[in-house]
């Protein structure tokens, strides 16, 4: 009697949500930069995992593209978050960030999406300006039903990121970019994207009252900038 | 990670001066972290805010004094204990009981990570309907029930209700709305502010999660959204709620494959549960004044529990008076148990069921303290099954033949057929 099941049926229904890390990995990332974005990812990872184990409505696959001279996939397949690993990334070429738009917009085309999905969620994390045709790599991903509804979230790293080019990769003008200026606030930042905002997007938390609510899903608040310390600013 | 206090940092109580000691980050939310912290040796939980939901909320800190005032509702609830502060920062938080680890989360249930008997299930039920009745019956509006802020102890189905800092006097303006597929639709659409009656639909909503391990409006309609947007869910849950077995209407009926949980569990329940659901999601949807109560909850899930009992395979089964149903694990008829018949409910007599004087004492309905009764089997005769009476007064028994007996505290009388039993003030019949 005690081996047999307790009550019938399966875990509750949920939907798959798709989640890209979209990585710069330009020569400017070099040395500190690249190397800091390892770890603030591999930071995320854990935190991440329990976001989506104590989440009963998603199901989180991650993809993550790499962009410098062309944009590749760093992580092709799309892969359950509890089996999600960070391989470093390295730093080397020009900043083609619409290619990488382009890379993205493929895999949320209709035929390559499952057919009842949670807003996918893209996070792009870059230091610099693109080089390539960035309005035609983000044309192309709002060209795609699931690039329209996916939740853009933008960080970027150091003084020279171009914030413009961010913001209309999020294309809502109450979510602003991240501006990560040192080490601490990118940790922060991508555990918040990699945590809050795939909360949002999948079983949105308690409603505050008059918070962010246009757009795909509403977006918590990040989590306020550190004071820059001088040793820390890149 | 934590953001916002360290290992080892102290913080004082302001009511006691008590210095805590954090020791272990637990978790986050939107409104801050919680951490493990002592006091001398007692372990406690603190919440810690975000210094931006401090900002947001204005009345935060008032509430939390009122609600540190007042005392908590019942045992159940982790209820502030007092406010701490730490010196040169602005920021504050609450101590709160500790949850001890035999507590599983919802989600742990939704998941199926943590699997509770359907008496224990029902039993967490029961407890979540008594908490918010004290709760609400002291003019307390909770604002914010949902699958993260109760635990439940799968072996006892005894529960604990977290994050009562949103907890107000009913009708205060407060920062938090709810959670989305928790809210009642006339917060979804933004038509009224939170209140009893819509912590009384998030109450129904989350039974029908913990019962059914689906939503009530998630059929077709659901089936049909391609992505699960904000606008699909203000849609589902706001502007359009449609109950998945709604009577007159089958347009968001539940679909084969993508809700099969609602389909499994519907059938199993008795119709008394079903009925009670279809009046919350149906009147109670459109009409504040339709919504379930506390109380109704609590007389459904005592007679839901009562109507338990084992298929001789060990799965346990509901008894409904209106159909012969075959057992859900080994799809073999049922056979039932002999059945107490006490005005209009029936209590099934399983080897382990136990009577309270809930089901004894008309005076004392709810109590289950102490069992008054419990089915036994005879110590010469295996065979033989009876109520060992396990109350401090006699019963009076009636038998077939008009025949009356006494039954003395610990003697027993046979499950047979067309005795009543005299409690005292209520009268019961055995059935088989």
């Amino acid at each position: 009697m005690t081996d047999i099941i307790k009550r019938p049926g399966g875990a509750m229904a949920n939907r798959p949500l798709h989640f890209f890390w979209l990585a710069d990995c330009s020569g400017s990332m070099y040395g500190e930069k690249i190397e800091q974005l390892n770890y603030a990812i591999r930071n995320a990872i854990k935190p991440m995992q329990d976001v989506a184990a104590d989440n009963p409505n998603a199901q989180v696959m991650v993809r993550a593209i790499k962009f410098s001279t062309g944009a590749q996939w760093h992580i092709a397949a799309a892969t359950p978050v509890e089996e999600f690993k960070w391989d470093n990334l390295t730093a080397n070429g020009v900043t083609d960030m619409g290619l990488a738009l382009q890379l993205a917009a493929e895999q949320l085309d209709v035929s390559q999406m499952p057919e009842r999905c949670l807003p996918p969620v893209l996070v792009l994390v870059s230091d610099g300006q693109p080089t390539d045709d960035f309005n035609a790599g983000l044309a192309a991903l709002m060209s795609k039903p699931w690039g329209k509804k996916s939740v853009r979230i933008g960080i970027g790293i150091g003084s020279d990121v171009d914030l413009e080019v961010l913001q209309k990769f999020i294309g809502n003008p109450e979510v602003k970019p991240l501006q990560a200026n040192n080490a601490e606030d990118l940790v922060k930042y991508i555990r918040w994207a990699s945590t809050v905002v795939l909360q949002a997007a999948s079983a949105p938390a308690s409603q505050v009252k008059d918070q962010v609510s246009t757009g795909v899903v509403p977006i918590p608040q990040a989590p306020t900038a550190s004071d820059i310390d001088a040793d820390d600013v890149w | 990670m934590s953001t916002l206090l360290q290992s080892e940092q102290i913080i004082y109580g302001d009511l006691t001066q008590q210095s805590y000691t954090i020791d272990t980050f637990l978790g986050a939310g939107t409104q801050g972290e919680v951490y493990r912290a002592h006091a001398n040796d007692k372990a406690v939980a603190i919440k810690w805010y975000f210094p931006h939901y401090i900002q947001n909320d204005q009345q935060l800190h008032q509430r939390l004094e009122n609600a540190i005032r007042k005392g908590s509702p019942d045992n159940n609830f982790l209820w502030p204990l007092e406010l701490v502060t730490q010196p040169n920062n602005a920021g504050f938080g609450y101590v709160m009981p500790l949850r001890a680890a035999n507590f599983k989360s919802i989600v742990d249930l939704m998941r199926r990570r943590a699997e509770p008997s359907f008496y224990a299930l029902i039993s967490a039920c029961l407890q979540l309907s008594e908490s918010f009745l004290q709760l609400h019956a002291k003019g307390l509006c909770y604002r914010d029930i949902n699958f993260n802020n109760v635990f439940f102890d799968p072996d006892t189905g005894d529960i604990l209700i977290c994050d009562n800092d949103n907890v107000d006097v009913n009708g205060a303006t407060g920062a938090i709305n709810g959670t989305p597929r928790f809210m009642a639709p006339e917060l979804v659409r933004g038509d009224a502010p939170p209140n009893t009656e819509s912590d009384l639909f998030s109450l129904s909503i989350l039974l029908f999660y913990m019962l059914m391990l689906h939503h009530p409006l998630e059929g077709k309609k659901e089936a049909s959204i391609r992505c699960f947007d904000q606008s699909a869910m203000n849609r589902l849950y706001g502007t359009e709620p449609l109950f998945i077995f709604d009577p007159q209407d089958s347009s968001n009926a539940p679909v084969v494959g993508l809700h099969d949980n609602a389909l499994v569990y519907w059938a199993l329940y008795p119709q008394f549960l079903r009925d009670v659901f279809t009046r919350a999601f149906t009147t109670g949807i459109k009409d504040q004044h339709g919504r379930i109560r506390e109380n109704e909850w609590r007389v459904i899930l005592i007679n839901l529990r009562d109507s338990l009992f084992y298929c001789r395979c060990g799965g346990q089964n509901f008894y409904d008076a209106d159909t012969v149903k075959n057992c859900w694990a080994c799809n073999k008829a049922l056979i039932y148990p002999p059945r107490l018949r006490i005005n209009n409910t029936v209590v099934m007599l399983n080897h382990d069921t136990k009577l309270y004087a809930h089901h004894t004492d008309q005076s004392q309905k709810f109590n289950f303290s102490t069992p008054q009764a419990a089915v036994n089997r005879h110590p010469q005769d295996p065979n033989r099954w009876g109520l060992q009476n396990l109350s401090n007064n006699a019963w009076t028994i009636t038998l077939p033949d008009n025949s009356v007996k006494i039954v003395d505290p610990q003697r027993s009388v046979n499950l047979a057929a067309g005795i009543s039993i005299n409690f005292g003030n209520i009268t019961a019949e055995i059935c088989v």
